[in-house]
Order: C-alpha cells, then sequence, then structure tokens
C-alpha cells in the first residue's frame, strides 16, 4: 500500500491507478516473516507490463515460497517520475510500497531492446548506482532475464547476474544461494562467483572481453575457473510445471486484460527472421485437459470474459481442435470469449472456422511476411499465395469483412519488386472479396496491411546479415505506398528511427553501454513510445561516446566472426544458422519441424526430447 | 429477471481509479461472484449495469450504487454476502435493496472533506470560513460549447447550499452539500483548491456522504 507521500501527489498525476496496487489477487506477505525480499521490475509502463504472461507465471513462482516475498515494479510515466523526484520519493514496489533500494533482489525483464533506458532510469530512481562495479554490497543484487539476454552484452556493465532461459526452474537455486550469501554475511563478490557456476546464470563481470583493431570481438575469456560457455535452461514438461492459479486483475485497463494461456512453447516452422522461433526451441506442448481445467480456474478467479490462447503459432499445436471443443462447452454458457492469436493461413480449416465462428467475432489477422513467393521462400515462411487466398475467401464467406496482413520490409536479399508485391497480395485479397457471390449487401472490405521493418537478431540465420539502412527502409515504405491503388488497403509502418537503434542493441557488444548511460543521461527512456522517443539525442550519444552504430546494424559480419553472444548456448547450432542463411540466399526453403527435423539441436537443452519430433516418428 | 440497487464504499487508494475502470472491475466481481446475472439479448450479450452518479476519480464514497439485473432465484441476502466475498480491497458492499427512487431525481450530494499535513489548521479554519461566507467566489470551470471544452466563470457560492467546519486530531473537515446529478453538478474540488491557496502544503481528501434529491430526502 502506499504511502502518504505518494497519496499526495497522485492526484497530480495521470492514471495514478498504475500506483496504488491493491488489486485483486495480488499478493501481500508480512516483511518480517520472510526472508529475501524481491522487486520484480518491468522497465515500461504499468499498462505493458501488467500485460506480459511471463511476469504473471514467476510472480507466483516465486511467491510459492514461504521465505520469499515478491512484489512488482512498473517504470512509473514521464509525469509521475518528475513528481516522484521532486518531492525524493525513491521508486517503491507496488504490493508493500516499500522502497526497492532496501530490497535483496532486484530483477529485471529484458523484453525488447529500447527498454534498456527504462533500466537504468528505475535504477536511478530507486537510489541505486547504474552500474554494477559501483554497487558494492552483497543486497540489493540486480538480475536480468527474458528473450534480450541472448545477447545482453550493452547491458552488462549495469546488470549483475543475467539468468539464461526459462526462469521457472531457475528460482530455487537462486533464492537459496541468496538467502544462505545473505545470512553468513558473504561479500557480493563470493556471491557473484557461487551464482556464476549454476546453471544457465551468467556473472559478465567474470568474463574479459578483448577486441580486434577492426572492431570485431577477438576473444571472450572466462575468469577464475567460470564456465567458457553459459547454456539455457528449459523446463522440460509443461503440464507439470507450475502455472498461476491465479492472476493479479487489474484496475485500470491494460493492454492485454484477459486470461492468457500458453499453449506451447517453441515453434516448428523456422522462419529465417524470428528470433523468438529459434530461442524457445525445443517443441513442448501442454496438454488439452491441463489447459482447459487452468483456464476454467483462471476465469473463476478473475472474473475475466476472454481467454487468450497463446503461443508463437497456435494452429500449429496438435490438439487445437480438441481444446476448443472443451473450452467451448463452458465458455458458451458462461459468455466467455476465445482469442486466437497467431493463426496460420496454411493450416486454417473449415472446422477451425465453424468453431472460431461459435466465439465472439473478433478480426482476423495473417502474417504472410514478404509479398513475393521467391521472397518468402528466402525467409523460410512457407505459405503460398494460394493458401492466403483461400483463407481469405473462407473468412469472406464466413462473414468476416475486415483482414489484417502483417508484413515486413527489409528482409535479406529483398529488392523493389518484392516490396510492390506486398501491395498485389494485397489487391489480390480486396478482389477475393468482391469474388465472393454471397458477400453482405452494402459492405466494403478493408484490408488493413502493417508494415514492420526487419531487423536481424542473434541466434537467428540472419545474424551475419546486415540491416537495411535507414534510406533504404524510408525508400521502401515510399514504393509501397506508391504501389496501392485503393482505398480499400490501408497502409500503416514503423518508424525507421526506432527499428534502426533497435538493430544497433539487438546484436552490440559492451561498448555500448557507454552511450546507454549517455543517451539516458540527456534524457532517454522510453524510447519504444513514438512520443518519447529522441532519435537525435541518441545519434549525439553515439558521437559523444565514439562509437559507430552502423557498425553494429548496418554491417554485414562474415561466418568465421566471433559474435559477442558466442559464449551464450541457446541450443541452436551456429553451423546450423549458417546453413540456413546459405540457404536463404538461394532461396531454399527448410520444410517445417514435425516434417522433417533439421538438426536445429535444441532438443538436447531438453535431453534429447522435442515434441516434433516425436511426432514426425509416429 | 428483477432489479437490484447495490450499494457500496468506495474507500482508501482505490479512489484514484476512473469510473470505467470501477465499471470493469465491478463487472469482474460480479461474475467472480457467481451471482445469476441476466444478460442483454443481443448480438454481443452482456450484463445491465447502471450507476447512480459516477464518482469523479481521487474521491471516496460511502454511498456508491448500482442497479444491475439478475436472474433466478437468489435474494438479496444471498447476493449481498455473493459480492461481499468477490470486491478488490477498498470496495465494501454494504446493502442490496429494492431501488426506491430514479436516479434522475438526485439534485444534490453531501461530502466531507479531510485536509491533511497543514501547519496551521485554524488558520485555515478561518481563512475557509471567512472564504465560504464571502459575497462571490469566483472560479474557472472546465465546460463544453458544443464538442469544445471551454473554461466559464462561476460563482461557486451561487451554488453552495450548505457548509460547516470542525477540527480534530489536528485535521480540519469541511462539510458541504453542492447540486450534483445530470442537469447541475459542481465538483467540490473546485471549492476545496480555493482553500488551498491559502494553506502552504498539504494535501486534502474528499469523501462523497449522501445523494439527496430537490427536497433534501436520501436517495434510496
Amino acid at each position: 500500500m502506499v504511502n502518504k507521500e505518494v497519496e499526495k501527489i497522485l492526484p497530480l498525476v495521470q492514471k495514478p491507478g498504475r500506483y496504488i496496487g491493491g488489486e485483486l489477487n495480488s499478493i501481500v506477505k508480512d516483511k518480517n516473516a520472510v526472508a529475501l525480499r524481491y522487486a520484480f521490475c518491468f522497465p515500461d509502463s504499468y499498462e505493458i507490463g501488467m500485460s506480459h504472461l511471463g511476469i504473471k507465471i514467476l510472480y507466483a513462482i516465486a511467491n510459492e515460497r514461504d521465505d520469499v516475498w515478491c512484489e512488482r515494479v512498473f517504470a512509473p510515466w514521464h509525469d509521475m517520475e518528475e513528481e516522484m523526484r521532486k518531492n525524493n520519493i525513491p521508486l517503491y514496489a507496488l504490493e508493500s510500497g516499500d522502497p526497492i533500494k532496501d530490497f535483496d533482489l532486484i530483477g529485471f525483464t529484458l523484453q525488447y531492446e529500447l527498454c534498456y533506458t527504462n533500466v537504468l532510469n528505475m535504477l536511478d530512481l530507486a537510489g541505486l548506482p547504474v552500474r554494477s562495479k559501483d554497487r558494492h554490497d552483497l543486497t540489493p543484487i540486480i538480475v536480468a532475464g527474458g528473450p534480450c539476454t541472448c545477447n545482453p552484452e550493452p547491458m552488462t556493465e549495469f546488470i549483475d547476474v543475467i539468468s539464461l532461459g526459462e526462469g521457472e526452474e531457475m528460482y530455487d537455486a537462486f533464492f537459496d544461494l541468496l538467502k544462505d550469501c545473505k545470512k553468513r554475511g558473504a561479500t557480493k563478490d563470493e556471491f557473484l562467483r557461487k551464482v556464476a557456476q549454476m546453471p544457465g546464470f551468467y556473472v559478465p563481470s567474470l568474463y574479459d572481453v578483448r577486441y580486434n583493431a577492426d572492431g570485431t570481438v577477438a576473444a571472450v575469456t572466462p575468469q577464475d575457473g567460470v564456465p567458457a560457455t553459459i547454456q539455457k535452461q528449459v523446463i522440460s514438461d509443461l503440464d507439470h510445471v507450475h502455472y498461476p492459479d491465479k492472476f493479479v486483475v487489474p484496475f485500470i485497463e491494460v493492454v492485454h486484460d484477459r486470461v492468457v494461456h500458453e499453449i506451447m512453447r517453441g515453434c516448428i516452422r523456422g522462419c529465417r527472421f524470428c528470433q523468438a522461433g529459434f530461442l524457445y526451441r525445443p517443441i513442448r506442448e501442454k496438454s488439452a485437459d491441463t489447459i482447459n481445467s487452468q483456464c476454467r480456474r483462471l476465469c473463476d478467479v478473475t472474473g475475466y470474459d476472454e481467454i487468450s490462447l497463446s503461443s508463437l503459432s497456435t494452429s500449429d499445436y496438435t490438439h487445437l481442435e480438441e481444446l476448443l471443443d472443451k473450452l467451448l462447452d463452458w465458455t458458451i454458457p458462461e459468455k466467455i470469449n476465445i482469442a486466437l492469436p497467431s493463426l496460420r493461413v496454411d493450416n486454417f480449416s473449415d472446422e477451425l472456422m465453424e468453431k472460431l465462428k461459435k466465439v465472439r467475432r473478433s478480426g482476423l489477422t495473417f502474417a504472410p511476411e514478404a509479398g513475393t513467393q521467391r521472397l518468402r521462400d528466402a525467409i523460410n515462411k512457407n505459405v503460398t499465395e494460394e493458401e492466403v487466398l483461400r483463407t481469405a475467401r473462407m473468412a469472406f464467406a464466413g462473414g468476416w469483412t475486415a483482414v489484417k496482413l502483417y508484413f515486413m520490409i527489409g528482409h535479406p536479399t529483398e529488392t523493389l519488386d518484392d516490396v510492390a508485391g506486398i501491395a498485389e497480395l494485397a489487391q489480390a485479397v480486396v478482389n477475393e472479396f468482391y469474388r465472393n457471390p454471397d458477400k453482405p449487401k452494402g459492405k466494403g472490405v478493408t484490408v488493413s496491411i502493417s508494415v514492420a521493418s526487419f531487423v536481424p537478431k542473434p541466434f537467428t540465420p540472419f545474424q551475419w546479415e546486415p540491416q537495411d539502412t535507414r534510406e533504404m527502409l524510408i525508400e521502401k515504405q515510399e514504393h509501397l505506398l506508391a504501389s496501392v491503388h485503393t482505398k480499400k488497403i490501408n497502409v500503416s509502418y514503423h518508424k525507421v528511427d526506432i527499428s534502426f537503434l533497435e538493430g544497433v542493441f539487438a546484436r552490440g557488444d559492451r561498448r555500448l553501454a557507454d552511450v546507454i548511460e549517455w543517451a539516458w543521461r540527456h534524457g532517454c527512456k522510453f524510447d519504444g513510445w513514438d512520443d518519447s522517443f529522441r532519435f537525435d539525442t541518441w545519434m549525439e550519444a553515439f558521437d559523444a561516446c565514439n562509437v559507430d552504430p552502423a557498425f553494429y546494424a548496418n554491417r554485414r559480419r562474415s561466418f568465421d566472426e566471433i559474435l559477442p553472444w558466442d559464449h551464450l548456448d541457446f541450443g541452436i547450432r551456429k553451423q546450423f544458422l549458417q546453413h540456413e542463411n546459405e540457404k536463404a540466399h538461394r532461396s531454399e526453403t527448410t520444410p517445417h519441424c514435425r516434417l522433417q527435423c533439421a538438426g536445429c539441436g535444441a532438443n538436447k537443452l531438453n535431453g534429447g526430447h522435442c515434441d516434433a519430433m516425436r511426432q514426425s516418428m509416429v | 429477471m428483477r432489479c437490484v440497487r447495490v450499494w457500496f464504499n468506495k474507500t482508501g487508494t482505490i479512489r484514484y481509479i476512473s469510473h470505467l475502470d470501477l465499471m470493469r472491475t465491478m463487472t469482474r466481481a460480479i461474475r467472480r461472484s457467481g451471482i445469476p446475472l441476466w444478460y442483454t439479448e443481443g448480438f454481443n450479450p452482456h450484463p445491465y449495469m447502471t450507476f447512480a452518479l459516477p464518482l469523479s476519480l481521487g474521491m471516496q464514497s460511502l454511498c456508491e450504487s448500482m442497479d444491475i439485473r439478475i436472474e433466478g432465484e437468489i435474494t438479496n441476502g444471498e447476493i449481498l454476502t455473493a459480492l461481499r466475498s468477490a470486491m478488490p480491497e477498498g470496495i465494501t458492499i454494504t446493502a442490496v435493496a429494492e431501488p426506491q427512487i430514479d436516479p434522475k431525481y438526485i439534485a444534490y450530494a453531501a461530502f466531507d472533506v479531510d485536509f491533511f499535513g497543514i501547519s496551521d489548521v485554524s488558520a485555515l479554519q478561518t481563512a475557509t470560513e471567512t472564504l465560504l461566507s464571502g459575497e462571490h467566489l469566483l472560479v474557472q470551470k472546465l465546460g463544453k460549447k458544443g464538442h469544445k471544452k471551454v473554461f466559464k466563470e462561476i460563482d461557486l457560492l451561487e451554488y453552495l447550499r450548505s457548509y460547516s467546519t470542525a477540527l480534530s486530531d489536528g485535521v480540519l473537515r469541511l462539510h458541504l452539500v453542492l447540486p450534483a446529478g445530470s442537469t447541475t453538478n459542481v465538483n467540490p474540488a473546485l471549492l476545496c483548491d480555493e482553500i488551498m491557496k491559502c494553506a502552504d502544503g498539504g494535501y486534502y481528501v474528499i469523501t462523497r456522504k449522501k445523494l439527496l434529491t430537490k427536497d433534501m430526502e436520501p436517495f434510496a
């Protein structure tokens, strides 16, 4: 609960409901009865953070332990930060209202590169030095996890410990060690050396990075006997891992305000641009019965009237129809809507369409990702134009009049013809609507195309590729707009400046720490928000720190270059990624994992098991 | 199907959630409570729920009510018990009853305002009395002219139906009755902000105590 000082400033800020805590199902413990206090920080606004499934899972797991109290912390919006600084109110945790500076553990989840300045800002608001080397005490120890930790190098100066992989089963050993060290009065240094020996924990200060004259990495050298590589940890069985039996229900409207259920981890598709598709391997499915009973319980305790089934490719979940039957049995009478994001066009069946019509109607979104078959082959997005059109036909026959299509520009090997192909494909979908003899009278069609700019990411086949320069991306955006000839097609696209910065940090190294700190000290934060993003300040930061951003974003790497993240093992073999890259340049596809195992190597993380392999054998 | 009026208090930090947030919170709480709601029969069935008079963000209240429609056999006592156990902290269900008066007859609201963290409360009490017993108290009020938002000047004392002040434990409490409802509505914060100009620092908390008809009968 917030204190009087906070109450005084709440009337002065927008959406004070973000800062009050006390939401239904939030967990309050007796602070004197726990051994460790843990501030779980999401370095973005409350609305974004509370939409995130990972925080719900990890919050529940940490709080399962009687000796740990895990609380939530989000980045205060600009107006709140200003009032907090003016009134000397340090960053506090929502459940207790206590300053997180006094906690034992502060954890950040790094969901995307543009939240990095918010991490620094939150540490500073808490009253802590931003650099790891300037924090001498054992507690609070600063930990980071999340997808960006596959290349955490730009942030390694600020974070003490980085946890690689799926947190569900990594917590216990970490808590035990920290608890023990705290009790014995051990030093931070001793703790770091111990934790570095535990699987999945990366202590960057114990790895020395040297660079070549051309700026590339010469070597990453472990010190004092810590392991040379750190391997990502995975959970083996989604059915038996802890899943929260309650969600905190926010008062204010957040982005995803519903029951979210993860039905499968990993993806069989192997789209070459998609980092998540490789990072979350191997494939693990959850059983329909487990999902069904957990969803029901979550609806009961939250009062939500919507369930979203989450995965990287929902229609690839092998028991989807069985699951929908089970869910619809009780969700229809209880007037609960089911949302199915991430459907694919190539396995979208009539039966699935029939079931979708029973749930409340929302928009239909598909992601062809590229405009021509040649380019879709190069990026291994194995869908054909005919499959896109067939799905559109089914959707229109089912009464839908609006379809959303996701694309990216800037894929490796892309030409202006491929860009024009996006407009042509959208036009073909429009034409399909008018070919439908039963189309609703007096209703037009809207095809919205959303065009993101491709950012090459670590642990993908495109990790060696140059990102398109801003000039190239702008030219492609303009070419696309010129290729659209009807108002029935709406085009939206991303700001290229933000994508550029994302590209720099995604494949950056430790020398970017100075840039991040400089930019933050000169006012950069909430960089993922268009209104807050200050590109000019970022460019000044690169200048001031004598760092060339194009070196990271727009440079082609050779296959034998040591990449800044090579000492981190996410299960995927580098050889496999190189092979996939070479196939991309020949526009050759790779079948999905159930048709034929491509040998990425990620099953080694799970004792050789992969659900996709198991199914391909029967 | 029958309509019941659910009475509740909204106190503590939950006062910082808006009316829209409260509606969402209540919808979910009712679902959790499992009471048999009546749903509209349209294409997009939704429960029927209407609030007597929305409460401004930041205000507490001891007199909130919402009307909901119930289907099936359930007593008011059972509804009360079921709803009580489903509410988040800060929302307390006080009664469930048949609606007596249409919310359109609400004409006034009574408020208590507590001023905290004031260095000299008796000076502020005197200043408040002087301010409220004067001839005029002109303030700028944000109003609407068509779709445009415009400031217009109003004299608060013209609208102030009654007031009194009291001191206890170093806290100044101001009791106010102001017009409320769909025709004329005056937010007590306008008046409190004027009073705060006479103080150096501190803050206030407004609590809506009662809704009244034009004859000063309690809304029920």
